[in-house]
């Protein structure tokens, strides 16, 4: 027979041969017993004696029901402590015990066989969590000896960047000069203290949960990710990596900080530039945008077919390049914020109506049927009108732009209970399902034999989910290629 | 034959634009700024006229409120053309100045040359 360790068992019984029995059992395994005849006197053992009590047999008939308290008690107070329950027949009074933190429960009418069991299995239990409380008291200090190694601070500290290292549970432990600088952290104030009160931020909080638990997921989350995050009146560019013991195990997160607030405005001056030459390119694009229409036209003198071709070929081009300057300015204003610019309470049929005819206009043109459903309890608006009006004719003119003739678009705008639903139903090509997480990413354009001729920037899409997210609404896609594809868009009506 | 002004301060635009019309045969006055375009109006009195937004010296906008606020020449039609930088809210931008400024039409630049014609005809007949 196998040599088991002993184990600290506390027998909470008043039912005085139920606990004899119960005692002889566990002493003939070897284990060291002590008894108690109620809730109080188990109490005091447990509090006399706190590291000779390991497991405790508690029935659950003791007086005053006792049992359920004292079960509640303990777990707030001894979380390593592992409590059996025993009843008659383990009925609710069990499954109430097991809620309030019992490991389980035992019927008082066992086999000594099936109350060896019971107890390996609880014993079993009682190791796994004492090993998981010293890994943790470990994985605690593991953490902290670097801050007493002085050659060890003096490069940390040397680092032109910010560096703050937490442990597994995100309290900051370590951090170097450059992150004081940067947060203003001070040893008081930081140390001990969770890293999303330290930095304000909830979205470094959640890199560092990522970091920390990326390695029980085999795939590391962040590979190639370095978010650019505002930190008070900081933009700075994070990384965050787990710290791993020697076993693997991740102990803590270390992050590195790169302060960017004199980059971003060398981004603002680029992309102020970029809206600069987008501007200037537009207005000599529409003015040879027209003249190759005259010179067209033949109102410049007679051309000849091959003429024809070639300026029919460069207006094309011009209409492309007009449309790719638009949609790069649309994207501006959108990255700039200026998507909600005046916020003002829309009758959102009226808006949808002042589209509709340009959207009616351009699906006759293609030959497709598009008809209009807009309920009668449509509830206002608070937004900006312009942004919303963008929303209509992005998402029914790309309709109209993948749907085949002869096909049809239905544009219906209703009230969804707080929500406003606009939807637009066309039985175009439809989105390959690999595509369909992909549509709202800027630049972003199904290649298909299908799509080749129809011309885009691909930044509509991803102008529309800017406007509806800036409105805190969402949009959702379903499609089928060769079906249709449906998109709604819901803004709160209650903003 | 129907007299149409054009004001754009983009001579290459006002060009090929004035070929364009004369080609449908209008007579086609050109001015290249606010203050000329509202002194060509005065002057011309012209059945139509087209009025660029973004202008040196006068912008549209201004030349279309002066217009509309004459007794004599407010019912002379305006229509406005814009490529102001409002690329989202093209139509929207351009439709609520229209309303401000009371002009007949409004198109957005750049605008092809079929629908420039549908557009002028539909004012003049």
């Amino acid at each position: 027979m196998l040599i088991k360790p002993s184990i600290n068992m506390l027998v909470a019984e008043n039912d005085i041969a139920m606990m004899q029995k119960c005692r002889e059992l566990l002493l003939n395994d070897g284990h060291r017993v002590r008894t108690a005849e109620s809730v109080e006197e188990a109490l005091v053992i447990i509090q006399r004696h706190p590291a000779e009590v390991d497991i405790m047999l508690l029935s659950l008939d003791l007086p005053k029901e006792g049992g359920l308290t004292l079960i509640e008690t303990l777990q707030k107070a001894r979380p390593e402590l592992l409590i059996m329950a025993m009843s008659e027949d383990c009925g609710e009074e069990a499954i109430e015990a097991m809620h309030a933190g019992a490991y389980g429960c035992i019927r008082k009418t066992f086999t000594p066989e099936r109350f060896g069991m019971k107890m390996d299995r609880a014993i079993e239990a009682f190791r796994l969590r004492r090993q998981l409380g010293i890994l943790t008291r470990q994985r605690q200090a593991a953490l902290t000896k670097v801050s007493h190694d002085e050659n060890l601070l003096a490069i940390l500290h040397s680092l032109s960047d910010g560096l703050v290292v937490t442990d597994w549970q995100t309290n900051v432990v370590l951090f170097n000069e450059e992150a004081a600088r940067l947060f203003g952290l001070t040893e008081e104030k930081a140390i001990g203290s969770p890293v999303s009160v330290c930095l304000e931020s909830d979205e470094l909080l959640s890199l560092f949960v990522r970091a920390i638990k990326s390695d029980t997921a085999l795939v590391t989350l962040m590979a190639g990710e370095e978010p650019v995050v505002k930190v008070g009146d900081k933009t700075v560019r994070v990384h965050v990596d787990p710290v791993k013991n020697a076993a693997g195990t991740a102990i803590g997160a270390v992050s590195l900080f790169h302060d960017v607030t004199g980059v971003s405005a060398m981004d603002k001056l680029r992309d102020d530039f970029l809206s600069m030459v987008s501007h200037e390119l537009k207005a000599p694009l529409s003015s040879l945008l027209m003249q190759i229409s005259v010179v067209l036209d033949g109102l410049a003198g007679e051309l000849t077919p091959k003429q024809d071709d070639l300026l029919s070929k460069a207006k094309e081009k011009t209409k492309g390049m007009i449309t790719l300057v638009n949609d790069i300015l649309d994207y501006r204003r959108l990255q700039e914020g200026k998507s909600i610019q005046k916020i003002e309470n829309l009758d959102m049929a009226d808006v949808l109506e002042r589209t509709a005819d340009l959207m009616r206009l351009s699906a006759e043109e293609k030959g497709v049927e598009i008809t209009f459903d807009v309920a009668d309890d449509v509830p206002a608006f608070n937004g900006d009108r312009g942004g919303v009006q963008a929303i209509f004719v992005n998402l029914i003119s790309n309709a109209i732009k993948y749907t085949p003739k002869g096909g049809r678009v239905k544009v219906s705008l209703r009230k969804k209970g707080k929500d406003i639903r606009f939807k637009v139903v066309d039985t175009g090509i439809g989105i390959p399902s690999q595509d369909l997480s992909r549509v709202f990413e800027k630049f972003y354009r199904i290649k298909t034999d299908e799509t080749k001729s129809i011309s885009g920037s691909g930044l509509g899409l991803s102008i529309v989910k800017g406007i509806v997210e800036a409105h805190n609404g969402f949009v959702h896609l379903e499609s089928e290629v060769g079906k249709g594809t449906t998109f709604v868009v819901s803004l709160p009506s209650e903003a | 034959m129907k007299k149409v002004l054009l004001v754009d301060d983009d001579v290459d635009f006002c060009e090929a634009v004035a070929l364009l019309l004369e080609s449908k045969a209008y007579e086609v006055i050109l001015a290249h700024d606010g203050k000329e375009g509202l002194e060509k109006v005065r002057a011309e009195k012209p059945d139509l006229v087209i009025l660029d937004v973004m202008m040196p010296e006068m912008n549209g906008y201004d030349v279309c409120v002066v217009l509309k606020a004459d007794p004599e020449l407010k019912k002379i039609p305006v229509v406005l053309l814009t490529a102001v930088d409002q690329a989202i809210f093209r139509t929207a931008y351009t439709q609520h100045m229209g309303l401000m400024t009371e002009a007949e039409d409004y198109i957005a630049k750049p605008v092809e040359s079929e629908e420039l014609v549908k557009r002028v005809e539909a004012l003049l007949s």
